[in-house]
């Protein structure tokens, strides 16, 4: 498969779940969850806090056992004895978990260890992530005293030190400022289509899994309550959204096209905004609640 | 490469502590010449335990005691990268059996426990205290360190916080240091404490370490066996333990 069309859906899926299902003491954190991810996408998992992301992904990297449920990569089940699995994931987790003392080259070099790199070709790969996320002129700089974008960049670079072939993210871009947040962007498809990595992302941003994703599976409360790209989410909930402002509330009625929108703008006579459906309309939809807070 | 995990895990630790050395160094040095100077100058000047000089029964002791804190002090390192910077995830996410994890600490922990051995050596060298460091000494001090490093580990991965390290340190850790033979025979106690000594395993090193530095002193080679099979039993716990470890 080239790097140029990465989405082509017919080829064997990369990842797929079923049934996955986790609970802490009466906690049910995830809860029965089936989805599958292709080879090459780049897929989000929306969902606000507490929903069962980050258990998730612990629970596809082997940091948890799952309760009941099966993960397969290629077709082969998933269990965290099976080392040569484990060598095609990189993981970036929620907290930046640095070295703090070490260098930055160091932090990268001690992962290429645990994976089994060495000499010259582990050297190579050292200096080219390093490149690659922008921190050569960081390279003996202690991890610690980095700033927040640039350890977010480190931990990223480590996970594709061993040249995974399947990138877990979970939140990469929480605690970075707007700016920040679109150069992450841009870096993260530049992943996904210089590395041909398959990246799966958590996040509560909207706009994140809107901009980035090619498919996105919104999760609440354990469960995933939709999936698709983001434009079959919207469609589904109506692509334009007539704002109402009443009294003491703001309605929001959903169109499938502007034309029908206009038309209802045209029997009302309180003040109305119409504007495209997000997928914040789309979670409130389902949920009855907000995203972010 | 065989065993990379663990030499990835020994490796990251040894970067970490190039760069405390000169600190682990002075804070390992300072206890033990307090003890020293309260004991071996201070209660028992010109004493004789066992038929030699209390000095010469001392430094062993101690030098026992403080490579034990040094080893086992690996737990409180371990607990702070699990619950705290989150590193251990690191190791778990790696493609690597889990007992490689354990080897690299403990080999790391027999490191650390390394250090105060060499200020104690120093120490008798300046007290005029002849003792003798041959390899039997290297042998018992090497199961010695282990088994502590490893109680260490096991410690790190059974407990649920940072503030349950301390209840181990205060209901175990302390009470070995003081009933298991450095500072006075375990043989001149009631048999109760006895009792107690006789199950921690800082009683049979403090004992195998000794008879090993002393002039003179027979060594037992059943201590040996004794210290193997505390070192195999736990090994085979920690193995246990880390299969099951969840982040
Ligand atoms: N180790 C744990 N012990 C007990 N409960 C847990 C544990 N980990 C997660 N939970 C619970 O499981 C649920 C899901 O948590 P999880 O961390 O997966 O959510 P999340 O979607 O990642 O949230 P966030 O966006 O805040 O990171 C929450 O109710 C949480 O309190
Ligand atoms: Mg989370």
């Amino acid at each position: 498969m080239s790097c140029a069309d990465p989405k082509t859906f017919n080829t064997p899926d990369e990842i797929e779940v079923r049934g996955l299902s986790r609970s802490f003491g009466k906690t049910v954190a995830v809860d029965r969850i089936d989805f599958q991810v292709g080879r090459g996408e780049l897929f989000a998992f929306l969902g606000p806090n507490g929903a069962g992301k980050t258990t998730t992904i612990n629970m596809l990297t082997g940091l948890l056992k799952p309760d009941a449920g099966e993960i397969h990569y290629h077709g082969q089940r998933f269990d965290p004895q099976r080392l040569t699995l484990k060598q095609l994931i990189g993981v970036v987790p929620q907290h930046n978990n640095l070295d703090r003392e070490l260098t930055a080259a160091e932090n990268l070099l001690i992962h290429g260890r645990l994976f089994g790199m060495w000499g010259a070709e582990l050297q190579q790969r050292i200096d080219s992530c390093l490149k690659f996320a922008d921190l050569t002129s960081k390279r003996d700089t202690p991890a610690g005293q980095l700033s927040g974008g640039m350890k977010r960049k480190l931990v990223i670079a480590r996970a594709l030190l061993h040249e995974p072939e399947i990138l877990f993210l979970d939140e990469p871009t929480v605690g970075l400022d707007p700016h920040s947040r679109r150069k992450m962007w841009a870096f993260l498809r530049r992943i996904n289509q210089q590395q041909r990595c398959t990246i799966f992302l958590t996040t509560h941003y909207i706009e994140e899994a809107e901009t980035l994703a090619d498919r996105v599976l919104i999760i609440d409360q354990a469960r995933i309550i939709a999936g698709g790209t983001p434009e079959q989410l919207k469609q589904s909930t109506g692509n334009f959204v007539l704002d109402i402002y009443r009294a003491d509330e703001i309605e929001s009625e959903f169109f499938a096209d502007r034309r029908a929108a206009m038309q209802r703008l045209e029997q009302l006579d309180t003040s109305v905004r119409i504007r495209e459906t997000t997928l914040e309309d789309v979670f409130l939809q389902l949920t009855g609640k907000r995203i972010a807070p | 490469m065989i065993l990379h995990g663990a030499r990835a895990i020994y490796l990251r630790e040894m970067l970490i502590l190039r760069r405390k050395l000169i600190k682990t160094l002075l804070a390992s040095a300072v206890s033990p010449a307090l003890f020293l100077l309260a004991f071996g100058y201070g209660v028992g000047r010109g004493a004789q335990v066992g038929g030699v000089d209390y000095l010469v029964f001392l430094l062993p002791g101690l030098l026992t005691m403080s490579s034990m804190n040094q080893s086992y002090g690996i737990a409180t390192e371990i607990n702070i990268s699990r619950f705290y910077f989150k590193i251990f995830e690191e190791f778990l996410l790696a493609p690597l059996q889990r007992w490689q994890i354990i080897v690299g600490e403990t080999c790391y922990g027999i490191t650390r426990g390394l250090i105060p051995v060499l200020i104690i050596a120093f120490y008798s060298l300046l007290a005029g205290v002849s003792l003798r460091f041959g390899p039997l000494f290297l042998l018992a001090l090497l199961l010695h360190l282990a088994i502590f490093a490893l109680l260490g580990f096991i410690a790190a991965m059974i407990v649920k916080s940072h503030s349950d390290q301390a209840t181990i340190n205060a209901f175990l850790i302390t009470p070995m240091m003081f009933l298991s033979g450095t500072f006075f025979p375990v043989e001149q106690m009631p048999l109760p404490i006895r009792a107690v000594a006789s199950i921690f395993p800082l009683t049979y090193s403090t004992q195998l370490i000794r008879a090993t530095l002393t002039p003179g002193a027979e060594v037992s080679f059943t201590l040996f066996g004794v210290l193997t099979l505390i070192l195999a039993t736990l090994f085979f716990i920690a193995r246990q333990i880390v299969a099951r470890v969840e982040i």
